[in-house]
């Protein structure tokens, strides 16, 4: 459950964006919440290591699968920096509510952005030099 | 002695902004060891992401000038400071083999040089393990280990010591002194480069301050002051 509260807190977020706009609510929220569900549970079922042998290079599996794979360890890493964020900003700021308490959240969000475009940038950089995007 | 990189009068500035190189000029040749030798914010990484071409930079940058190819940079192996930009497959094996199977090696084939690769750099324990379940100083080898593993014409490493202790220093090393390769290595680290290269460029506010003998350069003291390296 607790896994999944970032994932309802942005399929919330949808569907306040959906209804503050006046527009009708559609089933993206809930598609939304079904998409990770079942990527997660498939994820699971699959028996990831060993499959870059099994796989005939070039196909459209291997593309899927190297796709896959860059996707669930850029997953890991925004956890990873998110927590991190998180972290320096409850160090940082006062338990008590103070209004900065709302900003330094927003900053702390914003500036996620940032470093997620960076290690983006080097790991297609890194990956493009072993010949990937050959 | 032939030259496998010529950097001529290389400068690059981000938009709107104070140069960040200038006037970078420098040749590296066939199996030598040239470290680039900066205080943080030098301009190291910089100029290494010109080289590879990731930048847009001015002046020029020739691979392998005698034997120039269409994608020169196939035959160069790159580490970057963070072993996370290049580990991401479910093992460490997987990792080494991918950059072969990229190169038209057959899996099974890649599956073998990789463990040797692994073997190599003391992660042949590891090679069943993914990336996050290893040591910093870990994964920093097994990136390494990868670069090599495409028998690449030369190394180029940005402040592979980053966060190491001094046992995985002595590691990483031991590792990149056997490498018969030509090795062009980006850091802060004056003992590290001093064990391993014959060569340092020195490099500060973004222009190259002095270049020369191991030696000599880290037996400067003014120079490695006015480069912020003391």
């Amino acid at each position: 459950m607790k896994r999944l509260l970032p994932i309802l807190v942005f399929a919330a977020a949808l569907a306040l964006m959906q209804w503050a706009s006046g527009l009708p609510l559609t089933m993206l929220p809930l598609m939304t919440l079904a998409g990770f569900v079942v990527t997660v549970t498939l994820a699971r079922l699959v028996r990831w290591q060993g499959l870059v042998f099994r796989i005939r290079p070039g196909s459209r599996s291997y593309s899927a699968l190297l796709f896959a794979l860059f996707v669930r360890h850029f997953a890991g890493i925004l956890g990873a920096e998110t927590r991190r964020v998180l972290i320096a900003r409850r160090l940082a700021t006062p338990r008590t509510w103070k209004p900065g308490r709302a900003r330094s959240l927003l900053f702390a969000l914003a500036a996620l952005f940032g470093r997620a475009l960076t290690r983006a940038e080097r790991f297609y950089a890194a990956q493009s030099l072993r010949g990937m995007t050959d | 002695m032939t030259p496998v990189l010529e950097v001529e009068n290389l400068s690059f500035a981000y938009e709107r902004r104070a140069p960040v190189l200038a006037g970078i000029s420098f040749t590296v040749y066939a199996g030598e060891c040239v470290g680039i030798l900066g205080a943080n914010g030098a301009g190291k990484s910089t100029l290494l992401w010109c080289l590879l071409g990731l930048l847009k930079n001015q002046g020029t940058a020739r691979w392998f000038p005698r034997a120039p190819a269409r994608n020169a940079l196939r035959r160069i192996g790159v580490v970057f400071q963070n072993p996370e930009d290049h580990l991401f497959m479910p093992t460490v094996l997987e990792d080494v083999a991918l950059g072969l199977i990229n190169r038209g090696c057959q899996p099974a084939a890649a599956r073998e040089q990789a463990l040797v690769a692994l073997g190599q750099a003391g992660l042949g324990e590891a090679a069943a393990r993914p990336a996050s379940q290893l040591s910093l100083g870990e994964r920093k080898r097994a990136a390494i280990a990868a670069a090599p593993a495409t028998s690449p014409e030369m190394l180029v490493l940005d402040e592979p010591t980053a966060e190491l202790d001094p046992r995985s220093v002595r590691q990483l090393a031991a590792v990149l002194a056997d490498l018969p390769v030509a090795r062009l290595i980006a850091s802060h680290d004056r003992e590290f480069l001093g064990k391993l290269c014959s060569r340092l460029l020195v490099l500060g506010e973004g222009r190259l301050m002095a270049e020369g003998t191991a030696a000599r350069i880290l037996g400067d003291a003014g120079l490695l002051e006015r480069a912020g390296l003391i």
